[in-house]
């Protein structure tokens, strides 16, 4: 099946209209003149410079491609054309068609100034796609990493309807990613998240949750030696000049819990404590270094000191840490759930309570060493190996040895010491035989069953001494979302059940209970015969622990109650996921959702309840998997709303602008404060536009911007597939570098747009960016951290600016030699947006390697523009390329080509200046391009934020932008607000019919 | 490496791929022998088999079938025994669930919080080959997975599973024969996803009506492209049905089963013939044409009354070489059985469903009792459209460790799938002999 073929049109609006002088001279003089003096070359099956001037029937046909016309003018112009070799015409004569252009141009521009233009409707590029996706879900996802790559339009971007287009083909990968996203969908109690992960495994669905937990651990204060360093600053307030600062303040300026940094200066400052830990602590904390004494000789020990003191109490806790052991009852073994569990718990409840049973009397006889029991087998207790432990890692530790008759008081200093310092905070893994879990790492949150799953919170220390109110019921969520997202309450029940559950028939302690006959294994009955079974068990021999029932019955009417609480809720979150879906919508389609359609979207969840009886998480999946695959989502409609008007152009509505700013700075949807403004209207308003687009300038997703941006303008889409290099011949050019290579330009544009500096700083900058490879090979000193930094003093290693940027130079090389061609001709047509007619079909073959070249490659192209043909374009952008030579074939500097031979890198310019390396090509720019340079920028910027190529009118645009930058200092908001201001910008076009016959 | 591109739907626990077939009509009308599409199953037992009772010698019909592989001798002409196949990465890392998360996938595994493994050699063959039917492949169980840890500190994942449809996540395993059942044949999978191409293109419709002539152009590329990818998933449906109808209304050997009742069937043996028979019928019917099913994991505890075996299955298999854990293993391979006739009765051209398939039956141990799995026991049945000769005992014991590489197999294997793939796993050789 073919798709109609889409013409674009951009004469069919109101903007379209004659003027008879100029389409009379058209006729009577520069058509004459064309067919007389260019056509002979200019026409046919391979005319020149693939121009065919023939083709220019009318004068509509040369508005349409005003750009070849400047150029024909530009050539005229310079006396270029005719060539020589051709016959040439009077001289007035081609004043008359050079005039001709120049008026036409004029013309156009008076006429049409500000004319939206044709704006296509069209999906979402690939790129856009991505970041719609990351927005809207919060997982960075990427679903059309393995799209084809989208085509771009005329004007070198892809993000407008004349190239993007849409098939059969495509559409079938549209709704692979829609369910790819669908696949990451979280189902919570409140609503909808998405994973980083497909969450359809049980695995996956633990692996989110409890990432995010311990996450959420790992990120808490909980270095002790940060509350002493806090608590000294405090103290030493008035000396350290803010006399009137806060326990809060300082809390809140180091990052550390306000509410704990109360307790630890309380205890540090209490004036009743006199022997035992905390005496010793506070001798410690009096010691640290005075400010106000100040000993020049000595170095600053402060945070030594504080690490000390941290050491002494972690040391301490962790020798009167209190230990348990499962609950002795005859016949099961300690690793059986409900008595494990209940040792669990008792750890957990006692992390602030200190072991008395770790202090010695002085009286006491000499310690001796204890003897470690093996490490004991499966389901057996390990309380006496690690009590054996502890007792031979705290032997010798003189501050557990107490003065007899003072035993009572040091019990109270350890108590309390134990109350404020706990042995931890949280318990973030475990092995089977907590605490020790030496054999066991990495097993996150785990309860430390035996082969069946099992989780347990131990947080409490954390919860009442480090979190806000706030935090606390943060964390409190995130443990309530894992039973609701993993169940893992039911699913270690069934486990359980299936694996272990048969210990209490006496079968061993990995056999199973039979299938119950007709209830499903979480039943309450069946939770409660297995819960009386143990108790029986835990009856049948007087010489239990008596304590073991309790722990039966906890234990099994915990599950029970966490599983039929979890029905109910699981019921109660419908509606509320329901609700979240159309906000969802209402994001995906950039806009609130109309009455109709939100009952559509609820209809449609029914429907695949109800008639394809499909389970509730997956009918929300297919709504979200349709929700994706709505054009709505799919597709910017936001420029083509149908409203009849009169008026030729009309405003955006407050949406669509919003949609406008946002896929132009950000590549990606509205966020929440955009379409804010756009519900409440005022989005139009110049001081609120002006406001926004600055906030969005300043937003982490101006990143996008210089990557979507600056990989069209500049040529560079694709060089993170770019292997032309020898890897033999380049061993340093590695995946890593060639992303650091990519990444260079896109961290100096958006630094250049995020800081508003100016424009020419792009040409002229002695500063860049680099990474740490990316450092080493521009031989700058080494950059330590993991992160890019700024280089200020980089015109030292030859770099700064766009120009000799790695990623352009190695873009351009064929391998084993450097390009001066392509990099100059880079440099005519990216940066200062020179038309060059594309090369003749044969083209002579320059050396593939320098090194088996028997002359530099200057003389071998000086050679090629020895003949008039080559000259009268590679005249023009030879030298921009030549001035590189300097640079190999890896963009690395060099002083000799591959073949051993030094390097020149000087060039003479198309007006026959000489210049030298990076400082001449910089300097004939300033001197003679520079506004090139400028207004093809402009023109690049207006096309990209557009979503369209460029029209002649638009060039009114482009010198009102040149008007503006000189007044401010070139500043690239400059560039960016004129454009976002621009009628262009903010109307649209009235469409000018809606075909009748289309409507159905 | 070849990458699975493949969408999973998940329904109620089983996967579906988005179905698009371009070539059915050529299978549903023409049946030369290599229009039949080739299956491959999988039939996993955890912990070994007795190895005193496992043997085969000799050829055709003068192949000899010792106790435990006495189910398969009606069927020995189509059936390869092969011997002395083991996995390099399984070994050396510890028992049990160390040795079975790489079975099919060949690749290292993580330790710890990380489930890691790599793409298993059913879901290899299901990328390639899925997407010409409703469900790219079906993953069934009667055995609960378990996601602990065992005390080697891997997940217990690794011994609940077999299929990997990436390294991250094993494929969910179904084991409700009802809910199996029903997302095969409902085909839910072609539905939902013809139930939102339906539900886009009314709202692209509508939108339609109410842009102007250019805009309309470019929504009608969307529409067309909505209405091409419905249709062809529409065609493909109705050409499943007729192909069910046809086989019926030419009364071949009418195999048909009801629906299971919901709910986990209490005898094992009730279980496991209906998951078999869930295969069979998704094989004829072609809904799908790659399968792999665990009756008993790694480390199962399941029990086997009515052998007359009072422990468990995993404790059983500590005492391997008794008569009980024999009688497990016979079950085991006497399902395998059941499932290689049902497929064997199913004309299919000149030959039968078996004859275009190649079912592998196979365990992670050897030897329970010291958890050996230094080789394999392993039966394929089934000549897969001719391409693989059967009535065979190959034995590869003896020679190096290079050549006798479970992968070397799953790379010959998937050669006639048309996988071709360089390495897999620990393997770059295909198996000599194949």
């Amino acid at each position: 099946m073919r798709l109609r073929v889409l013409v674009v049109t951009l004469t069919v609006s109101a903007f379209s209209a004659s003027n008879p002088a100029l389409e009379r001279q058209f006729e009577q003089t520069v058509r004459p003149f064309v067919t007389k003096y260019c056509v002979g070359c200019h026409s046919g099956k391979a005319p020149a410079a693939a121009l065919d001037l023939h083709t220019f029937a009318s004068m509509d046909a040369v508005v349409r491609e005003y750009p070849r016309w400047a150029a024909v003018h530009d050539r005229m112009a310079a006396s270029e054309m005719p060539p020589k070799a051709a016959p040439q015409p009077p001289a007035a004569d081609s004043r008359k068609v050079i005039a001709w252009i120049e008026t036409l141009r004029a013309d156009e521009i008076r006429k049409h100034a500000g004319d939206p233009g044709a704006v296509l409707a069209r999906r979402l590029s690939n790129s856009e796609y991505n970041y719609t996706i990351r927005d809207l879900t919060g997982a960075d996802l990427r679903p059309t990493r393995e799209f084809p790559v989208d085509p771009a339009n005329l004007a070198g971007f892809d993000n407008s309807g004349e190239s993007l287009t849409m098939s059969p083909a495509l559409l079938k990968k549209y709704l692979q990613a829609a369910r790819s996203v669908g696949d990451h969908m979280v189902l919570t109690q409140d609503g909808i998240d998405f994973a980083p992960h497909p969450m359809l495994s049980e695995t996956d669905r633990d692996k989110y949750p409890i990432q995010r937990i311990i996450r959420f651990y790992e990120s808490q204060p909980i270095d002790f030696a940060d509350y002493f360093q806090a608590a000294w600053r405090y103290k030493h307030r008035t000396t350290l000049g803010n006399p009137k600062t806060t326990l809060a303040a300082i809390a809140a300026e180091s990052k550390i819990s306000a509410k704990y940094l109360p307790t630890v200066w309380q205890l540090l400052e209490d004036p009743s404590q006199l022997v035992g830990p905390v005496a010793k602590l506070q001798a410690m904390w009096r010691a640290l270094p005075n400010p106000a004494k100040p000993n020049p000789a000595k170095q600053d020990t402060l945070r030594a000191d504080c690490v000390a003191m941290r050491n002494f109490v972690v040391r301490i806790r962790s020798h009167t840490s209190m230990q348990f052991a499962a609950p002795v009852v005859r016949g099961l073994p300690a690793g059986s759930q409900p008595l494990l569990n209940w040792k669990l718990r008792s750890f957990a409840l006692h992390h602030r309570d200190s072991n008395h049973a770790a202090l010695r009397n002085d009286t006491d006889p000499p310690e001796v060493e204890p003897t470690i029991p093996r490490y004991p087998g499966l389901h057996s207790e390990a309380a006496p190996r690690w009590a054996a432990l502890r007792a031979k890692a705290r032997m010798g530790d003189a501050d557990l040895t107490v003065p007899a008759a003072q035993r009572k008081a040091y019990e109270a200093s350890f108590s309390r010491f134990a109350s404020v310092f706990p042995d931890t905070f949280y318990v973030r893994e475990r092995g089977r035989f907590f605490p020790d879990d030496s054999q066991d790492k990495g097993r996150l949150l785990s309860a430390g069953n035996h082969s069946v799953m099992g989780f347990y919170r131990d947080d409490a220390p954390l919860m009442d001494l480090i979190l806000s109110d706030k935090d606390r019921k943060h964390l409190d969520r995130l443990w309530e979302e894992f039973e609701y997202i993993a169940d893992f309450t039911g699913r270690t029940f069934v486990q359980y059940f299936f694996n272990q559950s048969g210990e209490v028939q006496g079968k061993g302690a990995e056999s199973a209970t039979a299938r119950p006959v007709n209830n499903e294994v979480t039943d309450t009955p069946v939770i409660y015969s297995l819960r009386d079974a143990y108790l029986a068990k835990a009856a049948a021999d007087p010489k239990n622990d008596p304590i073991a029932a309790e722990a039966i019955r906890g234990h099994f009417e915990g599950i029970n109650s966490i599983l039929r609480r979890l029905e109910v809720s699981r019921v109660e979150a419908q509606p509320k996921q329901q609700e979240a879906l159309l906000q969802f919508a209402a994001r995906a389609f950039r806009r609130p959702l109309s009455k109709a359609e939100r009952d559509d979207i609820l209809g449609y969840y029914r429907k695949m309840r109800e008639k394809d009886a499909l389970p509730h998480e997956e009918a929300m999946r297919d709504s979200i998997v349709s929700i994706l695959m709505s054009p709505h989502f799919l597709y910017r409609l936001d420029l083509i709303e149908a409203t009849r008007s009169n008026a030729a152009a009309r405003p955006l509505s407050g949406y669509a602008l919003a949609s406008r700013l946002s896929y132009f700075l950000w590549s990606s949807m509205p966020d929440a404060e955009l379409l804010q403004h756009a519900a409440q209207g005022d989005l139009r308003r110049p001081e609120v536009l002006l406001a926004q687009t600055r906030r969005m300038l300043r937003d982490e997703r101006m990143r996008d911007f210089a990557t979507e941006f600056a990989g069209n303008w500049l040529g560079i889409r694709q060089f993170e597939n770019f292997n032309s290099v020898d890897r033999e011949r380049f061993p340093s050019f590695t995946n890593e570098l060639r992303q650091a290579m990519f990444v260079e330009p896109i961290r100096f544009l958006q630094d250049l747009f995020t800081s508003n500096r100016s424009i020419l700083d792009a040409l002229y900058a002695k500063h860049t960016f680099v990474n740490s490879i990316l450092a080493k090979h521009y031989g700058m000193p080494e950059v330590k951290t993991a992160d890019w930094v700024r280089v200020d003093d980089a015109d030292r290693y030859q770099r700064g600016g766009l120009l000799p940027m790695a990623v352009f130079l190695t873009n351009s090389s064929p391998g084993l030699r450097t390009s001066p061609v392509k990099r100059g001709y880079w440099v005519v047509h990216r940066v200062l947006d020179e038309t060059i007619p594309p090369p003749p079909a044969v083209v002579p073959e320059l050396p593939s390697d320098e090194a088996k070249s028997d002359m530099p490659l200057r003389e071998v192209l000086a050679q090629h523009r020895a003949n008039p043909v080559c000259a009268s374009c590679h005249a023009r952008f030879d030298a921009f390329g030549l001035v590189f030579e300097g640079y190999g074939p890896i963009g690395e500097t060099r002083a000799k080509d591959l073949a051993g031979r030094p390097i020149d890198a000087s060039a003479a310019f198309p007006d026959h200046t000489q210049g030298t390396g990076l400082e001449g090509i910089q300097k004939y720019i300033r001197e003679h391009r520079q506004k090139d340079f400028q207004d093809g920028l402009s023109r690049k910027m207006i096309a990209y934020a557009l979503n369209r190529s460029l029209q002649l009118s638009d060039e009114a645009l482009v010198e009102g932008i040149g008007v503006r930058l000189k007044t401010n200092q070139n500043r690239a908001h400059t560039l960016i607000e004129t454009i976002v201001t621009s009628p262009q910008f903010l109307q649209m076009r009235t469409p000018v019919s809606l075909a009748k016959s289309d409507i159905k | 490496m070849l990458r699975s591109r493949r969408t999973v739907l998940r329904g109620a626990g089983a996967v579906m791929a988005l179905p698009w077939l371009e070539s059915l009509q050529a299978l549903a009308a023409t049946p030369s022998a290599s229009a039949f599409p080739k299956r491959f199953g999988v039939m996993f037992l955890g912990n070994g088999i007795n190895e005193e009772h496992w043997n085969a010698t000799g050829s055709g019909a003068a192949m000899k079938l010792s106790k435990t592989l006495e189910p398969l001798e009606s069927l020995k002409h189509k059936i390869n025994v092969i011997d002395g196949l083991f996995n390099k990465t399984s070994t050396g890392q510890g028992i049990h669930p160390a040795q079975t998360g790489s079975l099919l996938t060949g690749a290292r595994i993580s330790k710890g919080a990380i489930i890691h493994s790599g793409i298993s050699v059913d879901q290899m063959i299901a990328s390639r080959i899925g997407e010409d039917t409703p469900q790219s492949s079906i993953v069934l169980a009667c055995d609960q997975p378990m996601t602990g840890y065992h005390e080697t500190n891997f997940s217990m994942a690794y011994s609940s599973h077999i299929s990997w449809q990436t390294p991250d996540s094993p494929v969910p395993i179904e084991i409700y024969p009802s809910l199996a059942f029903d997302n095969l044949f409902e085909n839910r999978g072609s539905m939902r996803n013809i139930s939102i191409l339906d539900r886009v293109r009314d709202s692209a419709q509508d939108l339609t009506r109410r842009v102007s002539s250019t805009d309309k152009a470019k929504l009608d590329e969307y529409l067309m492209s909505v209405r091409e990818v419905e249709k062809r998933v529409e065609a493909m449906r109705k050409t499943k049905d007729s192909a069910e109808d046809t086989a019926k209304g030419l009364n071949r050997p009418a195999f048909s089963m009801e629906r299971p009742a919901n709910g986990l069937p209490e005898d094992l043996r009730d279980h496991a013939r209906l998951m078999c028979d869930i295969i069979a019928i998704a094989f004829q019917t072609d809904k799908t044409r790659v399968a792999s099913l665990i009756i008993s994991r790694d480390l199962s505890a399941m029990y086997y009354p009515f052998l007359e075996v009072k422990e468990g299955h995993h404790a059983a298999s500590h005492n391997n070489a008794s008569a009980g854990y024999e009688r497990i293993a016979r079950f085991h391979v006497s399902q395998f059985a059941y499932l290689a006739q049902k497929l064997d009765s199913m004309k299919e051209g000149d030959g039968t469903v078996l004859d275009h398939s190649c079912l592998m039956f196979l365990s992670n141990l050897w030897i329970g009792r010291a958890h050996d799995n230094s080789r394999l026991p392993l039966v394929l049945a089934g000549g897969l459209g001719g391409t693989l000769e059967t009535g065979r005992t190959l034995s590869y014991l003896g020679q190096s460790a290079e050549k006798r590489r479970m992968c070397g197999l799953y790379l010959s294997l998937m050669d006639r799938f048309g996988v071709k793939l360089d390495q897999f796993g620990d393997a770059q050789e295909r198996l000599a002999l194949l």
